[in-house]
């Protein structure tokens, strides 16, 4: 069936700067669709572990359970195991009731205040089952003494909160809570011509004046040369005014921007569920895992076989 | 309150095959794939990557209602393929180019790691 014939692309990828929470990273030679389909993925299809039920045990604080609880569930939790993790709808050993260690972690908090400061309750004090899955420490490597918990209510004398909740592992596209993507967004790679004959028969006036049009600060002048150099082209936010600027001034042509479609330039930020890096190499295999799946099944091709063969006698009578 | 449930969007219910193909019955060599329970994640790469494949004559996809969970790609090929090779060839073309991607971004990320 397949005769050797491929119609592979081969994508270059280079990082240019990576740190836990944030990557950004250049995709050239493979199409918007890729780009999409992994911006895609990695929002919405990519799985962590967040809370999902809440069990109150104690609640006399101001806020209701039910807020407590979408609170909780928002909070980011390490989830580096998440992928290996089974979803409890389809865990056979706890029948989805989320009591298994294949599928759900348990976390407890017990706050009481009892003198006259308020107390915060954050996310330092969920006590977790698991050692792997804990909330998202935020704090400042520069500033160690400093505790930097996601607060979840705050309690005056005498109020307390006591509570168990169940982690559980799901994707971004059946609640947000789960998307390990604070933002993931891709542009295109601008490619900016300046009309040299034409920018150099401008003033030195009106050259400041075209530059300055520019919302984001794409060009500027050479302070020896007096020419216009670019200086940043990703600056540039297709916001077509210095086109429009030179039309203005009688010199259309002045310059030529144009999108590169197979260069696209990434920034993934994530919620600290999984390391941004990470959270790439996670949305790459959830792809090709959603690939395989929508794979021909052996039936529907045997299937279509015999009506093939139907099909050809019915053709060649 | 009538709102389907939220899993309803990516679990395919059972009884239900996730690719089903139907041929055309006026067109040779054209042919329908149901895909259930995606979106145009797939839908869109897979039309790109067919488009890339001169044998295939019209590729395109539809999400046919925000709330039917399920995308309809058709195919129409010239003679010397079918639709159902050219999705296959499709698949198996993005899967490398994922493979490939995996590994530049793991050969980046080591590069990254050193300068540390």
């Amino acid at each position: 069936m397949d005769g050797g014939v491929t119609y592979q692309r081969f994508p270059k990828l280079k990082i240019r700067e990576m740190r836990d929470d944030v990557v950004k990273f250049e995709l050239r030679e493979t199409d918007a669709s890729m780009a999409n389909a992994l911006r895609r993925v990695m929002i919405a299809e990519v799985p962590t572990v967040a809370i999902d039920l809440v069990e109150i045990e104690v609640n006399s604080t101001v806020l209701n359970d039910e807020f407590i609880a979408h609170r909780l569930g928002l909070i980011p939790l390490t989830s580096d195991r998440a992928m290996s993790m089974r979803f409890s709808r389809d865990c056979d050993a706890c029948d989805g009731d989320g009591q298994c260690e294949f599928c759900s972690v348990e976390f407890h908090l017990r706050a009481k205040c009892l003198t006259d400061q308020t107390l915060d309750v954050t996310s330092k004090d969920l006590y977790s089952s698991d050692h792997t899955v804990v909330p998202v420490d935020f704090s400042d490597p520069n500033e160690p003494g400093e505790q930097r918990g996601i607060i979840i209510v705050k309690l005056r004398r005498g109020q307390e909160l006591r509570l168990r909740a169940i982690a559980r592992k799901g994707i971004g596209k059946d609640h947000a809570k789960w998307s390990p993507a604070a933002t993931v967004t891709f542009m295109y790679e601008p490619m900016i011509r300046i009309n040299e004959d034409l920018m150099e028969n401008l003033s030195l006036e009106d050259k400041r004046s075209w530059v300055e049009s520019s919302p984001t600060k794409v060009f500027d002048i050479d302070p020896v040369t007096q020419q216009v150099v670019v200086v940043d082209p990703e600056a540039y936010t297709y916001d077509d005014e210095v086109i429009k600027k030179a039309e203005a001034m009688g010199k259309p042509g002045l310059v030529e921007i144009e999108a590169k479609e197979d260069s696209f330039i990434f920034t993934v930020e994530s919620t600290g569920a999984v390391k941004a890096s990470q959270l790439v190499l996670n949305a790459i295999e959830i792809l090709k895992q959603k690939l395989d799946a929508v794979r021909l099944s052996d039936d529907t091709v045997e299937a279509d076989d015999q009506f093939g063969e139907l099909g050809a006698h019915m053709r060649g009578g | 309150m009538n709102a389907p449930d939220r899993y309803e969007r990516f679990v395919v219910p059972e009884g239900t095959k996730k690719v089903s193909y139907e041929r055309d019955t006026k067109i040779i060599n054209a042919a329908s794939f149901t895909v259930e329970r995606e979106d145009h994640t797939i839908g869109n790469i897979l039309r790109m990557q067919l488009h890339r494949d001169p044998n295939v004559l019209f590729a395109g996809y539809k999400l046919p209602h925000p709330l039917q969970y399920k995308i309809i790609v058709r195919i129409h090929t010239a003679s010397q393929s079918s639709p159902m090779q050219a999705y296959n060839q499709a698949i198996n073309d993005l899967d490398k180019e994922l493979d490939h991607l995996k590994n530049a971004f793991e050969i980046e990320l080591a590069k990254h790691s050193r300068e540390y």
